[in-house]
């Protein structure tokens, strides 16, 4: 469990740590190429409340970074909705790494490796003809 | 000309009479054609339909039965493809702008599968853009507008594949082809009243179907009764060494068994507690009623839950990561502003920004909640709850904080672990709108699903009402 749930943290703290976090995975160069507003926004969004400090600093963070690369293509409406999503998506990146798993817990996904059997039959190329790329459309 | 009540029979009746020649497959595309070219875009229900192709296909599957060379149920059957499967030579527009003029010099392998066994392509069906995998917030986020309910055109069909769902319920073609990521066979199956399967993840090629979620995407068939989807599944199901997701061989095909052979293998059901948090009321009067018959056709019925965890979250990691690759560039280039929906617009960036490790998390709970689920399946051969705990909502709903906008832990979780998923109709709500009874089977275990389904339609007649269109 996250024990910091709910340690508050004041708003200007807040901005300081979000301002940080996004330039740290912005790529050099482009951070701050956009106006960074909503740093220090008053206005949290809906469900804000029910994230950790951190998890709110990440998801400020989350939002700062978008807006440091693509802000220029979003209007005030659209600002806050992405805005609103990455809050959301923060609240399940919460929960989800809330969840018990030992390390031995592999993820559900695996190479399968590519049997012979379903390898595409190659023809051996016939002695001296020309290499494919060769050709002409 | 023939009689509606004939364009809304079973593939099953349907295949008798084209069988035994007292149908003719032409005469029934014809008259799937007319009616889809009046009731269609008064639904929004088409993307595109394909008039010339049909017919050429319905001459040939008739000149082959004359010929006597009969090749099964779906010989001669028109039927309609969700407009994310790739038809050669026909544009294929994801639903979405962007996408509008694609066009794709091959078929999907599940188009090629169909036309194997003679079935014909009357037409591509309307869909949410981009399978609703950027998020969207109202009805109309597709390229052809809002998919209108036939059973109250005020109302919504749900989605991804709307058109599909509206195409079945308004007798439009014999069946239609789905697809499912997160609830969009399932949904719209409800919300239109028709029988729609989700099968076992890796049992139906992807091959030349738009790829959203590689770990999600599924193909299903969405048609007029379980039967029906058992027979379409068959056709559709098995290996492709051109979609390396397929199960082997003996995994993947399917062998449906015809309706008198069910091998009433005494299927136990779960009757899931924990699925919704609540119900419409119109809703929930539907399912207990379902509930009550339940008893007397299967060998047990037991109550179940499904495990508590993060699901859900998961499923949502998983999902907008996968999205972040499968559509990153169109979010990157700024081209996914040219989509309709507000929500689409923008949800993509958020994708963006899922870390490795957040996914890799998001898929170790996946593999703890798979074992979970199969541990849960020694207990139950087939689970049921209700497909949605609302029935169709207004067209004007906004979806994020409207009535929809409920948890659906046991869609992420059938998701998330593959697991195959039936919604038959079981009832309507005092608004005349249909209900949908879900069952849901362990990976690989289509069978029962598919089995429980028609035992169920066997003891209710839900899947024979039809919308009245004018």
């Amino acid at each position: 469990m996250n024990k910091s749930k709910g340690r508050k943290i004041d708003r200007r703290e807040f901005a300081r740590k979000a301002a940080l976090l996004s330039a740290a995975m912005v790529p050099a160069g482009i951070a701050f190429a956009e106006p960074v507003a909503a740093a220090t926004n008053e206005q949290l969004p809906e469900g804000a409340e029910k994230l950790s400090a951190e998890g709110r600093v990440e998801a400020e963070g989350r939002f700062q970074q978008i807006m440091s690369q693509y802000g220029s293509r979003f209007d005030a409406d659209e600002q806050n909705r992405v805005r609103d999503g990455c809050y959301n998506l923060q609240g399940s990146l919460e929960r989800l790494r809330a969840f018990h798993l030992e390390n031995g817990d592999a993820p559900a996904v695996y190479l399968k490796p590519l049997v012979e059997r379903e390898k595409k039959p190659l023809s051996a190329p016939a002695v001296g003809a020309a290499p494919t790329a060769a050709k002409k459309p | 000309m023939l009689k509606e009540s004939i364009l809304y029979e079973s593939v099953g009746e349907l295949a008798k009479r084209i069988e035994t020649k007292q149908l003719s497959p032409v005469e029934l595309t014809e008259a799937y054609l007319e009616r889809s070219q009046k009731l269609g875009p008064q639904l929004n229900a088409y993307a595109r339909l394909l008039p010339v192709e049909a017919l050429d296909q319905a001459r040939a599957a008739e000149k082959d039965i004359h010929r006597g060379h009969y090749r099964g149920p779906l010989h001669g059957i028109p039927y309609a493809a969700k407009d994310l499967l790739a038809v050669k030579g026909v544009q294929t527009t994801w639903g979405a702008k962007p996408f509008a003029e694609q066009v794709f010099n091959y078929n999907a392998t599940v188009i090629e599968h169909l036309k194997n066994v003679g079935a014909v392509l009357l037409g591509k069906a309307a869909m949410i853009e981009l399978a609703g995998g950027l998020g969207y917030m109202y009805a109309s986020a597709s390229l052809q507008g809002e998919t209108r309910n036939p059973w109250d055109i005020s109302c919504w069909t749900c989605g991804s594949s709307s058109g599909s769902g509206a195409i079945v319920t308004a007798g439009l073609a014999g069946f239609a082809i789905g697809t499912e990521t997160w609830g969009s066979i399932v949904c719209p199956s409800a919300f239109c009243g028709v029988s729609g399967f989700r099968p076992t993840y890796g049992r139906v090629s992807r091959h030349g179907a738009m790829a959203l979620s590689y770990s999600l995407d599924k193909i299903g068939p969405m048609a007029r009764s379980a039967e029906d989807c058992a027979r379409i599944f068959a056709a559709i199901a098995g290996h492709d060494p051109l979609d390396r997701s397929t199960l082997a061989m003996d995994k993947a095909a399917f062998t449906n068994s015809p309706a008198g052979d069910l091998k009433r293998r005494g299927l136990r059901i779960g009757w899931l507690k924990n699925a919704w948090k609540e119900y419409e009321p119109g809703v929930s009067k539907a399912i207990q009623a379902a509930h009550k018959i339940l008893p007397r056709h299967f060998v047990s019925v037991r109550d179940a839950e499904l495990p508590e965890g993060p699901w859900e979250d998961a499923a949502v990691v998983v999902l907008q990561a996968e999205v972040a690759s499968s559509f990153g560039e169109l979010i990157r280039s700024g081209r996914v502003k040219e989509l309709h929906d507000p929500l689409g617009r923008t949800g993509g960036y958020v994708n963006l920004t899922v870390t490795g490790g957040d996914y890799t998390t998001a898929q170790r709970v996946r593999e703890v909640l798979q074992k979970k689920m199969d541990a849960l399946f020694e207990s139950y051969d087939v689970l049921a709850t209700a497909a949605q705990p609302a029935a169709a909502t207004p067209l004007t709903t906004n979806l994020i904080t409207g009535i929809l906008a409920f948890p659906d832990p046991v869609g992420a979780i059938g998701n998330l672990c593959g697991l195959p998923a039936l919604s038959v109709p079981c009832g309507f709500t005092e608004k005349n709108l249909p209900v949908g009874l879900q069952f849901i089977g362990r990976a690989g275990d289509d069978a029962a699903v598919l089995e429980a389904g028609q035992i169920f339609q066997r003891a209710t007649q839900w899947h024979r009402k039809h919308p009245k269109l004018a």
